[in-house]
């Protein structure tokens, strides 16, 4: 199966673009999802721990089962609102 | 009204979206981007979003907000893309009959939403710049 993964801010910048698909074995999870992005895309390594996943725009756990067709977003430390 | 905008931000038609007569309070607060950041002179921000999931999160905090203050209404307003020094990066405003509600509503909402709101700043500055390290969303 194949998964749409959504990439935002310095994510996006370091993978080139605003999406990628990533192919998974039927059943695979998030964790299964993290560690195939880890193999195909180096350079995201070092930021794949302090993410957080969503599917379908939903906040979910690494032991989560993925679909075809689901998408994904990886969603890094959140800076929105304000520091002051 | 829980939404993003490309457009600069008028604090008026939020503050609308909560004004009723059984409000005795509105808390109006003004994200603003400042000139500097840990000594650093800020020439302008960036901020991208995943905007449907935003907006969904915003829609949340502003549920979290009615179930602890249930006489309370909030509405919230942030932009997005380029943003220069001085311009408004969110607007919240929540009403209330008496104004303790109002404020302690308005000061939790915009906590959440560094929590939740999946919103990235980019700082840009005069010799480079950066993605800034926000709050990691718990899982």
């Amino acid at each position: 199966m194949h998964v749409r993964v959504r990439l935002f801010a310095g994510l996006k910048e370091l993978a080139g673009g605003p999406e990628v698909v990533v192919d998974l074995q039927e059943g695979a999870t998030v964790l299964d999802l993290e560690e195939q992005l880890s193999r195909e895309y180096p350079r995201l390594r070092p930021l794949l721990a302090s993410l957080a996943f969503a599917v379908d725009e939903e906040y979910k756990t690494r032991d989560y089962a993925l679909h075809n067709n689901d998408e994904i977003a990886l969603i890094p430390p959140i800076s929105g609102g304000c520091d002051v | 009204m829980f939404d993003l905008t490309e457009d600069p931000l008028d604090p008026g038609p939020v503050v609308e979206d909560v004004r009723h007569p059984g409000s005795g309070a509105v808390v109006v607060f003004l994200g603003i981007v400042r000139d500097e950041d840990h000594g650093r002179r800020v020439r302008y921000l960036e901020y991208d979003s995943y905007r449907s999931m935003a907006e969904k999160e915003m829609r949340k905090v502003g549920e979290e907000v009615l179930a602890r203050w249930p006489a309370t209404r909030i509405a919230m307003r942030h932009r997005f893309g380029r943003l220069e020094v001085g311009e408004t990066a969110l607007v919240a405003a929540v009403s209330a009959p008496h104004r303790g509600d109002a404020f302690e509503a308005c000061r939790y909402a915009i906590d959440r939403i560094k929590e939740i709101v999946p919103i990235w700043k980019k700082e840009v500055w005069e010799d480079g710049e950066a993605w800034l390290e926000g709050h990691p969303v718990q899982g």
